[in-house]
């Protein structure tokens, strides 16, 4: 929109209020969103990614670990189907402890008979003493499914032992440290949260720029437009149209704002000389 | 860019949305599966080394006691078990000294043979290899310290794949759903901040430029819009004030001045203004709110994603809460919440239009936010099934309230421009919601739980209350007057069209949503194995999505080819064939696709279901009013709602979930045929003609 005429910048000249500033730019308004939209995103996925993969890794760690629960428990229960009661089975602490120096990781393997009582385990110190009471319930049932469960900071894997009967005579559970699954996923959390805000700062400048120039425009327009009203008003003149109908349609309301405040003053100072002639 | 015209604006918006949004996803997706696949691999070679090992353990024993290793009974009992527990190994097998295949479970020998006989496996220690598409584990079996062959174990190469597969599908809905929330929320922004004020200053400069001074508008923002408004309206104010003052130094010569001359002049002189310019009777400027059909929409979009949000898991959710003690069946506990739900929201629509008309959007819809948000959070508390359904009917009189108060609000602003528009955008957010809903809602119940997930509803439906507390003014579009009658509604259903339309096509429509999408889906998928929440929430994402793509189309069909009975009919039919889809194809895994062809059916006709109302409807439509017509139409069809959750617990203890979905599909399909047949008599009935007679 061009001004053709004396221009002014004064509002004031013009008789219309001061210009009111502009606390937050449409361009800010918008950046703002949109990064606060981004920023959910990465969060959002960041969050899913890292707990799918959390899922996945501790569930692919666990059935590992059943495996050599279920290993243990098919020898156990092979024996117990020899017609031999569990607490007769001294070999057993011999598979624990090989299956324990197998693998770093394992904090404990041990066997406990229905009641809780641990017959036989890797810490030789923990035999005769009770296991909490969900492991008792959790073997009750028999089911062939290994179960899950933690203890502090272990993870335990677990699986009833039943004779050929379907009785239930104990269970054993296998204890390997949360730390280990933590450990395994912690580089992917690193590298979620690095890449995260490398590409939250990258794309949130790439937002603010392209805002800019969609955003930009438009109050850089409205300011002109501005302008010319407050020239026009102050000194005369007239509003060019633009390249489309919304300046065409200022240009015109420029125009009539301006005839109008000169026909109210014409007729005011037509008033004046008339009250004035008597 | 042009001010009169802000859909490239718009447009621009959403591609730069799209560049800033996806590429960081994708990026960060893509690292993700690197670490993932890092992270994976070794732990699946440990599993198989242990498998192996304790394989070759067992294996040694045998040997131990003299059985020759080509001589072992019972291998494939031995390795049935293990594979069966252990998804990600493909097969197990046992080779000799020169790398023959002894015994296999899991794999044609033909296939291992040629990679086995030119394998080196010696070295000591278990060893790797990669054979087509499986990684080889091979463990030696000693004998007295002496190799006497191998237990190979056959891992899934494609199981890593498919866990990446699953992450990154994970990452996508998601991504999805961001760049659909982001496109309602810059939507709001630029309508808020540009759309809607530069339109309001389009009507009072119309006003101005025909000399009318009589209008400001109502903007107060603090952006650039804001300060040119601000100035805009001060050149108004301006032109008004010098008038003021003009007409003050009138008004007193005519009342003081002794010249009766002078008082005619001046008369003169200000009778030559007035006809000039015209100015508020008010002694200042009035404001103008120019009031859009999209002002409503996010909140509209926030609430009803609140409430989707327990779509992907409501029934499981029940079937958690159900105790035996109930009195009530497992299937028809399930279906009662779900039922009543329909219910209330069936019973309170029509007053909470009513109410709306009368008291305002604004006021109702808040007032709905307030049994919605204390139902939302009151139902992640609930004990049992009886708790939730009162806190489901209260969740929704409220979903009825503020469902009713936008349409309301959309009809009157959208007075000006055209209806269909207007009902675009309440659909459109509605639909959309309900993609992010049921997309987020299923998978964050699977990561923080049900109750969590309702607590977050309820925090979503208090932002969304905050946004129409601050952003929507208090002064209203007014309501257009309400005149149904109860005599008149129920004289409709002796239009044999309409009583058709309502029975055959849009009850068993609605039958299908909530007694099968609603209901059935959820238990259903849930049985199918290695499903979990989120899985099923995006299967069933499907329903919507096939809505919002095959709308349009269909409404764009029906205005140009007429055939809206035809669409309402195929509709049918294409959603009772989907139900009975599984029992065709004899696998529940297209469970999905039936989905999707709910989401067809419906899409195919709903546009044409409302279209069709004014052509056979004419009478009544003249009578009473189209929008009381459709009002009824909804009204009458959500007798499906409530019906269907009911009907599919009916069919569970005959024929078992599975069994239900058939079912429910064979009563859909045949409601559907009905319509159909009837359909071919619509366009050329007597009915048309002498409406058009009178």
């Amino acid at each position: 929109m061009e001004k053709v005429g004396p221009t002014s910048t004064a509002a004031a000249a013009s008789g219309l209020p001061p210009s009111r500033p502009v606390r937050w730019s449409l361009v800010r308004k918008v950046t703002l969103a949109l990064v606060t939209i981004l920023l959910c995103t990465l969060l959002v996925s960041g969050f899913f990614a890292y707990y799918k993969f959390e899922s996945v890794y501790s569930s692919l760690v666990q059935s590992r670990y059943s495996f050599v629960v279920f290993t243990i428990k098919k020898r156990v229960e092979d024996n117990l189907n020899l017609g031999l009661a569990l607490r007769q089975l001294r070999q057993v602490q011999d598979v624990l402890e090989r299956e324990k120096t197998r693998d770093p990781q394992v904090i404990a393997v041990e066997v406990f008979d229905a009641r809780g009582e641990v017959l036989f385990d890797t810490d030789r110190g923990a035999i005769g003493s009770k296991v909490p009471q969900d492991l008792i319930e959790a073997i009750r049932g028999g089911s062939s499914q290994a179960f899950g469960t933690t203890d502090e900071d272990n993870l335990i894997v677990g699986l009833p032992l039943v004779n050929n009967l379907g009785k239930v005579e104990g269970g054993v559970v296998l204890r390997y440290p949360a730390v280990y699954v933590n450990h395994g996923v912690t580089g992917l959390l690193l590298h979620l949260l690095k890449t995260g805000a490398e590409e939250l700062a990258v794309f949130s400048a790439l937002a603010a720029l392209g805002l800019y120039v969609l955003f930009g425009g438009v109050g850089r327009k409205l300011t002109g437009m501005e302008h010319t009203l407050n020239a026009v008003m102050a000194s005369g003149g007239s509003a060019l149209p633009g390249g489309d109908g919304f300046e065409t349609h200022f240009a015109e309301f420029v125009a009539k704002s301006r005839e109008a405040v000169e026909h109210i003053r014409d007729a005011t100072e037509e008033v004046g000389r008339l009250d004035r002639l008597q | 860019m042009t001010l009169d015209h802000t859909r490239p604006l718009f447009i621009r918006l959403l591609l730069l949305a799209f560049i800033v949004l996806v590429p960081p996803v994708g990026l960060l997706a893509h690292g993700a599966l690197g670490e993932f696949a890092r992270g994976l691999v070794p732990e699946m070679d440990k599993k198989a080394e242990t498998v192996g090992r304790d394989l070759a353990s067992s294996i040694e024993r045998a040997i131990g006691y003299g059985i020759p290793l080509d001589k072992l009974q019972g291998m494939d009992e031995f390795f049935a078990p293990v594979l069966a527990a252990n998804r990600e190994i493909r097969y197990l097998a046992v080779t000799d000294r020169d790398n023959r295949i002894l015994f296999i479970n899991g794999a044609m020998p033909e296939l291992l043979t040629p990679y086995f006989s030119v394998t080196d496996f010696e070295g000591g220690g278990s060893r790797k290899s990669l054979i087509g598409d499986f990684v080889n584990l091979a463990q030696p079996l000693m004998s007295k310290g002496v190799v006497v062959g191998h237990v190979q174990v056959g891992l899934d190469q494609d199981y890593v794949q498919s866990r990446l597969m699953e992450i990154a599908v994970d990452i996508g809905v998601m991504t999805l759903c961001s760049l659909l929330v982001s496109v309602e929320i810059l939507l709001f922004i630029v309508t808020f901040n540009v759309i809607g004020p530069i339109r309001a200053v389009s009507t009072v400069m119309d006003r101005v430029r025909r000399g009318d001074f009589g209008y400001t508008c109502g903007v107060i923002s603090d952006d650039e819009v804001g300060r040119f408004v601000h100035g805009f309206n001060g050149a108004i104010r301006h032109v008004d004030g010098l008038f003021r003052r003009l007409e003050a130094y009138m008004d007193e010569i005519k009342t003081a001045h002794f010249d009766k001359t002078v008082v005619g002049r001046v008369m003169d002189i200000e009778a030559r203004v007035r006809f000039l310019f015209r100015f508020s009777r008010t002694g200042q400027p009035e404001v103008i709110n120019e009031h859009q059909a999209t002002d409503i929409r996010l909140p509209l979009f926030l609430f009803v994603f609140a409430e989707e949000m327990s779509r992907s898991f409501m029934p499981l959710f029940i079937r958690d809460l159900y105790t035996p003690s109930t009195g009530l069946d497992q299937e028809m506990a399930i279906a009662l919440p779900i039922a009543v739900f329909m219910f209330f929201i069936a019973a309170v629509s029509p007053s909470a239009a009513m109410i709306s008309a009368r008291k305002g959007s604004r006021r109702v819809f808040l007032i709905g936010l307030l049994p919605a948000t204390v139902g939302f959070f009151m139902s992640g508390l609930a004990d049992n099934v009886f708790d939730l359904t009162l806190w489901r009917s209260l969740t929704a009189i409220g979903y009825a309230l503020v469902t009713m108060a936008c349409q309301s609000y959309i009809a009157q602003a959208a007075q000006r421009e055209s209806r269909a528009q207007g009902l675009g955008v309440y659909v459109g957010a509605v639909l959309t919601a309900s993609i992010c809903g049921t997309g987020i809602g299923g998978v964050l119940a699977e990561r923080v739980g049900y109750r969590a997930t309702f607590v977050l509803a309820a925090a979503l439906s208090v932002v969304a209350g905050l946004l129409i507390y601050r952003l929507m003014d208090a002064a209203q579009p007014k309501a257009e007057p309400l005149s149904p009658r109860k005599r008149e509604f129920l004289a409709l259903l002796r239009n044999w069209r309409f009583f058709a339309l309502v029975t055959f096509a849009a009850i068993p429509s609605k039958i299908a949503l909530t007694g099968f999408f609603f209901f059935l889906v959820p238990l259903t998928l849930l049985q199918t194995p290695g499903y979990d929440l989120g899985d099923i929430a995006r299967i069933m994402m499907m329903y919507p999505i096939s809505v919002v793509l095959l709308s349009p189309l269909a409404a764009r069909l029906a205005d140009k080819m007429g055939w809206k009975a035809g669409l309402v009919a195929v509709g049918g039919l294409i959603g009772g064939f989907g139900l009975l889809l599984p029992v065709l194809s004899g696998d529940f895994n297209v469970l999905g696709v039936s989905i999707a062809l709910l989401g067809v059916s419906h899409g195919l006709s709903a546009s044409p279901q409302l279209a069709i109302i004014p052509d056979i409807c004419w009478t009544e439509c003249r009578n009473m009013g189209q929008t009381n017509v459709l009002a009824f139409l909804r009204l009458a069809e959500r007798v499906g709602s409530v019906i269907g959750p009911f009907l599919a617990a009916a069919f569970i203890p005959i024929y078992g979930i599975s069994g239900a979905v058939i079912a429910l599909g064979a009563v859909v399909l045949g409601m559907s045929v009905v319509f159909a047949l009837l359909s071919f008599a619509y366009g050329s009935g007597p009915h048309i003609e002498a409406e058009l007679a009178e």
